[in-house]
């Protein structure tokens, strides 16, 4: 649920990086926060947590409007992969309005993608959301890694794996060089919005 | 309530990360004050603008009481709007701090201060009660003050084995419960503001007898309740929750002569959960439900890292299982019941129990949330107790052989 406030007229949403770890949440993050610079508001926090690290910052997406009159800020953040980290992870899945879910593109980590996602739908659950409902955006990620010879998915593989019953909109990217990390965020910001205006019968 | 009062509740509901969080988004310039009734002192936290600038939890100040406050998972806040002049010693920001605060909780750095992990607690509860573990109580509600006294350092309000039906709060000071033996003073708890002396036992039980001394620590001042008033609102509940009030009282004795007898060490657990099989294992949180024994016996164990430690005895007509209006740090959380083989037991509901809480006056409600921190905290003390008992005689081994 995004955050009216009233003082400021201003609407705050929760976009969330979700994904095993090392799949490049952070480095997407950090991306963004690099070359949109413009629009981050604030400061970047990051908090080192064991194997990930947590990233928060605000946004200000230009270019999708106001709602009522009220400017539109986004909280992004990531949310550390460990089990232990659950305190961390409900605050940061509380209220959440949009999820970009970040899979691995390489070999080996098919069946990471797959535990995360499950654990996606397990943790939006405890919160009585529904990952079939809640704007999801699918990145494939460390697509760039092919050119190196490491052995990747092919995105039909990925899609059948994680997307074929969500069929949600999905990008291939890579997060290091930066391909795909504007066009997922700003999707998702689409589809939050898209959503948000669903929820509230905004839009006739 | 105070009037400056702008936003109060309970952590349990609304943890410390979203109370920064509305805070934040609010802009408000006031302090935040939490109360946890496992800790000595309350927290404080200033805030300018919506931005935590200042700290302080017992004598830690700045950055470092601030996350340690995100450990005080239980207990109630109070934010009221005032001008803030304290220094400026916190400059992170405000999402920077939950953030980081949250992973410590995680990561078991920050300590949670709560009854659901007395367990955990029960180790450095022993120097804790030597210096400053004092249960306070909930906010006192004169309406049941009927008159106040005074006692100074040293003197004996109540002694044990004396009958004696008054029951008093504590409106300022300190008061420990001791038990006195053949070797000498036994120190059960220290209790402070707002908790109170003598037991539910007194209003119903004419000429109740003293369960225990209790010894006024510096000044003291008590105020009297209208036992009258309370024994009345007593005589009107149903049967099913005074049973259940008395269970706990029950409960409640037995934990402090319990300290006396692991004191003396004369407790064979072996011998007592002999021929018991565990009806509810402790840390099994999945089955709430709460039960009352029909026949046979059963007992609550809690498991330490010296061993099992039988804490109390129940018998027929007692209450057992998950009460979900009140943390007695027992079980399921912090104990086991074990069962004798003959045992008869039935399912409490426990919603109308629950609904008749609710319907307390304060001042019963408050005795009763009392008289459940002080079994939590009694547990672990019981539990302490033994682990320094084997300590001692570990020492006295060592001193022999040499």
């Amino acid at each position: 649920m995004a955050i009216f406030n009233l003082k400021k007229r201003e609407i705050e949403c929760k976009v969330v990086y979700y994904g095993p770890g090392r799949c490049g949440k952070t480095t997407n993050l950090e991306y963004v926060f690099k070359s949109y610079k413009k629009q981050v508001t604030g400061e970047m926090v990051s908090i080192n947590t064991e194997g990930d690290r947590t990233l928060f910052f605000d946004f200000l997406p230009i270019g999708l409007g106001k709602i009522k009159g009220c400017d539109i800020r986004v909280q992004l953040y990531t949310v550390p992969g460990q089990v232990k980290y659950s305190s961390t992870r409900k605050l940061v899945l509380r209220g959440v309005d949009g999820i970009v879910f970040v899979a691995d593109s390489l070999e080996v980590r098919r069946e990471k993608n797959m535990i995360s996602l499950k654990d996606l739908q397990s943790n939006l659950k405890e919160y009585g959301k529904s990952i079939f409902k809640v704007p999801l955006i699918m990145q494939y990620n460390k697509r760039d890694l092919a050119d190196e010879g490491i052995p990747l998915m092919s995105i039909e593989q990925m899609d059948r794996d994680l997307n074929r019953q969500l069929k949600v909109p999905s990008f291939p990217g890579s997060a290091v060089k930066g391909t795909g990390v504007g066009v997922t965020l700003k999707t998702c910001l689409m589809e939050t919005l898209k959503s948000l205006q669903r929820e509230f019968k905004w839009a006739k | 309530m105070n009037e400056s009062v702008a936003l109060s509740g309970s952590l349990g509901f609304l943890s410390l990360g979203d109370i920064i969080q509305l805070l934040g988004s609010s802009g408000s310039t006031g302090v935040l004050r939490l109360i946890n009734r496992y800790a000595p002192d309350p927290g404080f936290i200033y805030f300018i603008e919506g931005n935590p600038i200042n700290a302080q939890n017992g004598d830690v100040e700045g950055i470092d009481a601030l996350y340690s406050l995100f450990g005080w998972v239980n207990g109630s806040f109070e934010f009221t709007r005032e001008a803030i002049l304290a220094d400026k010693r916190i400059n992170k920001s405000r999402m920077g701090i939950i953030l980081e605060g949250m992973k410590l909780l995680d990561d078991g750095q920050v300590k949670k201060i709560g009854p659901a992990n007395a367990a955990e607690k029960a180790a450095d509860m022993k120097r804790l009660l030597s210096k400053s573990a004092i249960v306070k109580g909930p906010l006192v509600d004169y309406m049941y003050v009927v008159d106040e006294e005074d006692f100074f350092d040293g003197e004996h309000i109540v002694e044990e084995g004396k009958h004696g039906s008054w029951i008093w709060v504590i409106l300022e000071g300190v008061v420990d419960i001791v038990k006195e033996v053949d070797s000498g003073t036994i120190p059960i708890i220290r209790i402070g503001d707002g908790s109170f002396i003598g037991s539910m036992a007194s209003f119903l039980l004419q000429g109740h007898i003293r369960a225990a001394t209790a010894v006024a620590v510096g000044n003291v001042q008590l105020g009297v309740l209208d036992s009258q008033r309370l024994a009345q609102e007593y005589a009107g509940m149903s049967l099913e929750f005074r049973t259940f009030l008395t269970s706990l009282d029950k409960r409640m004795k037995q934990l402090t002569d319990r300290i006396v007898e692991y004191h003396d060490g004369n407790v064979q657990t072996a011998e007592i959960l002999k021929d018991k099989k565990a009806i509810i294992r402790q840390g099994n949180n999945e089955e709430r439900q709460l039960y009352v024994l029909k026949q046979g016996r059963a007992s609550v164990v809690r498991h330490t890292e010296n061993g099992p430690v039988v804490l109390c005895h129940l018998y027929k007509g007692d209450f057992f299982g998950d009460v979900p209006f009140l943390h007695l740090g027992l079980e399921p959380e912090g104990a086991s019941i074990f069962g004798s083989e003959n045992i008869k037991i039935a399912k409490i509901e426990a919603v109308s129990l629950q609904k008749e809480y609710n319907r307390l006056s304060t001042t019963f409600k408050n005795i009763v949330d009392n008289m459940a921190t002080c079994m939590s905290v009694t547990a672990d003390i019981v539990c302490s107790s033994l682990a320094s008992k084997k300590e001692v005689t570990a020492d006295k081994n060592g001193r022999q052989e040499t």
